[in-house]
């Protein structure tokens, strides 16, 4: 598999259509890059872990943080600006 | 509770309640019950700016473009956010330091408002720029009918917790007639107190400088006001920050992670404390009523702004469990989020905070020697 693409998936149960997407992100883009590369409309403001405005919903798998995230966070939520998948995840945005 | 600066009980702030619990004694951070706050105080310092750095000169020459409409939008959102900074500039310190009990929260406190007060001093610089004698402008603010509407509403639930902790603090709990004013003093009239204060500050900072930062951005999105719309991204990141601690304060309550007896309080006060944020939503809507009322500015008219308060509504009322209450899908003003990413946020000197990097600026230097080749 090609080395700059993640090892893992990222299932969006409520792309902009309402659709299910499932998207493989490059191994380096945060959550919130690899949906924004794949025209998910999602919201952010200061894409450095503190406002919280881009707070998703986790459904199933974990994410690791690569900033640590200042915002405050529900256990069944991450902050896609701030982490990459650490398994095949599932999340669900806000609308 | 007499309230003194430095406790000389023993006391254990590790499991000491937020707030009023026992009044906090040594300054220390190498135990914490609540480390968020401290993450936050290194990052609100880690934002430290000063308004002098930003050259608003060019905002002058700006200034006198605009439509009279387009001036009074302008002048407008200044006054409403020194209103805001003006309060909370004070109102952190004097309603809640005399109540905290954790040193971790107590310092976030003061950090917070000390950042307010930057701002306070930043709208001054703004204006001194725009206006020889700024003074017409700030001496609105109190009189102003628009403006005045909004200050009862944001200082009322600082003033009311403000006076109770002082009849708590000089006469204890019980009823006491002050003025043949008769006020109940109970532990937990004073935390319901404490908790709507709370959820008016998170309201104020969730929401309230919202239809000013719009303006703002769409008048930079024309290229207009850009010293202006610099200082007022500064102050948008750091008003996102604060949103996250009373965000956290109200989230450790309601999930019983502080003070059990707050825990019933938030559950007992939902609906007060979405009537609150609710009320918000309304004033705001109208101010962007009032903003427009003698004509729009392009990019942006009161239906846009409207919805962008309720998408943004949406949002925050969300991340402390107050639901989503209006239909709003997606983002009306999706711009506004370049202004308030932080990336964005220019730090470097040359990239154009001091002048003398920027090119085509204002040089307001004149010197006799400048006029030498000039003939009548």
């Amino acid at each position: 598999m090609d080395a700059d693409v993640s090892d893992h998936l990222i299932v969006v149960t409520d792309a902009n259509d309402g659709e299910p997407l499932t998207l493989r992100p490059s191994a380096k883009a945060s959550i919130l890059e690899a949906l924004e590369i794949a025209q998910v409309e999602v919201q952010y403001h200061c894409r450095d872990g503190f406002c919280g405005a881009c707070r998703c919903k986790i459904i199933e798998g974990s994410v690791d943080y690569f900033t640590d995230p200042l915002a405050f966070i529900d256990d069944d939520e991450i902050l896609p600006c701030c982490s990459r998948p650490s398994s095949n995840i599932k999340i669900e945005i806000p609308k | 509770m007499k309230y003194t600066t430095f406790n000389q009980q023993v006391t254990d702030t590790m499991t000491e309640p937020m707030f009023m619990g026992n009044p906090v004694n040594v300054a220390r951070y190498d135990q914490q019950k609540h480390q968020i706050f401290e993450k936050l105080i290194e990052k609100q310092i880690s934002f430290f700016w000063r308004p002098e750095e930003v050259d608003v000169s060019k905002d002058r020459v700006d200034f006198q473009k605009l439509s009279a409409a387009e001036q009074h939008i302008f002048i407008s959102n200044l006054k409403y956010q020194t209103l805001l900074d003006s309060v909370q500039g004070r109102s952190p310190n004097i309603a809640l330091l005399p109540i905290v009990s954790i040193p971790e929260l107590e310092t976030w406190i003061e950090t917070w408002s000390f950042f307010e007060t930057i701002h306070s001093r930043s709208y001054t610089h703004i204006l001194r720029n725009l206006f020889s004698d700024p003074s017409d402008v700030f001496d609105d603010i109190v009189v102003n009918e628009e403006i005045k509407k909004r200050a009862t509403d944001i200082s009322q639930y600082y003033d009311d917790l403000i006076f109770y902790t002082q009849l708590w603090q000089t006469l204890g709990e019980g009823t006491h007639t002050i003025n043949g004013e008769t006020h109940l003093v109970t532990m937990r009239e004073l935390k319901k107190k404490l908790y709507l204060c709370i959820n008016s500050v998170n309201a104020l900072e969730a929401i309230r400088f919202y239809v000013s930062f719009a303006c703002t951005f769409a008048f930079a999105e024309r290229e207009l006001m850009e010293g202006n719309s610099k200082i007022i991204r500064l102050i948008a990141r750091d008003e996102n920050l604060h949103l996250t601690s009373t965000q956290h304060i109200l989230n450790l309550w309601a999930k019983g992670k502080d003070d059990p007896e707050m825990a019933e309080i938030a559950a007992e006060l939902e609906d007060e404390a979405r009537a609150i944020f609710m009320k918000a939503v309304e004033q705001e809507k109208e101010w962007a009523e009032y903003l427009f009322q003698s004509g729009s500015m392009i990019g942006l008219n009161k239906e846009i702004l409207c919805q962008y308060v309720e998408y943004i509504a949406n949002h925050r009322m969300a991340a402390i469990g107050l639901g989503q209450p209006f239909d709003v899908k997606s983002n009306p003003l999706p711009w506004m989020n370049n202004y308030l990413n932080s990336d964005n946020v220019q730090v470097a000197p040359q990239e154009s905070e001091i002048s003398s990097y920027l090119v085509g600026q204002i040089d307001s230097e004149v010197s006799a020697n400048d006029f030498e080749d000039f003939e009548l």
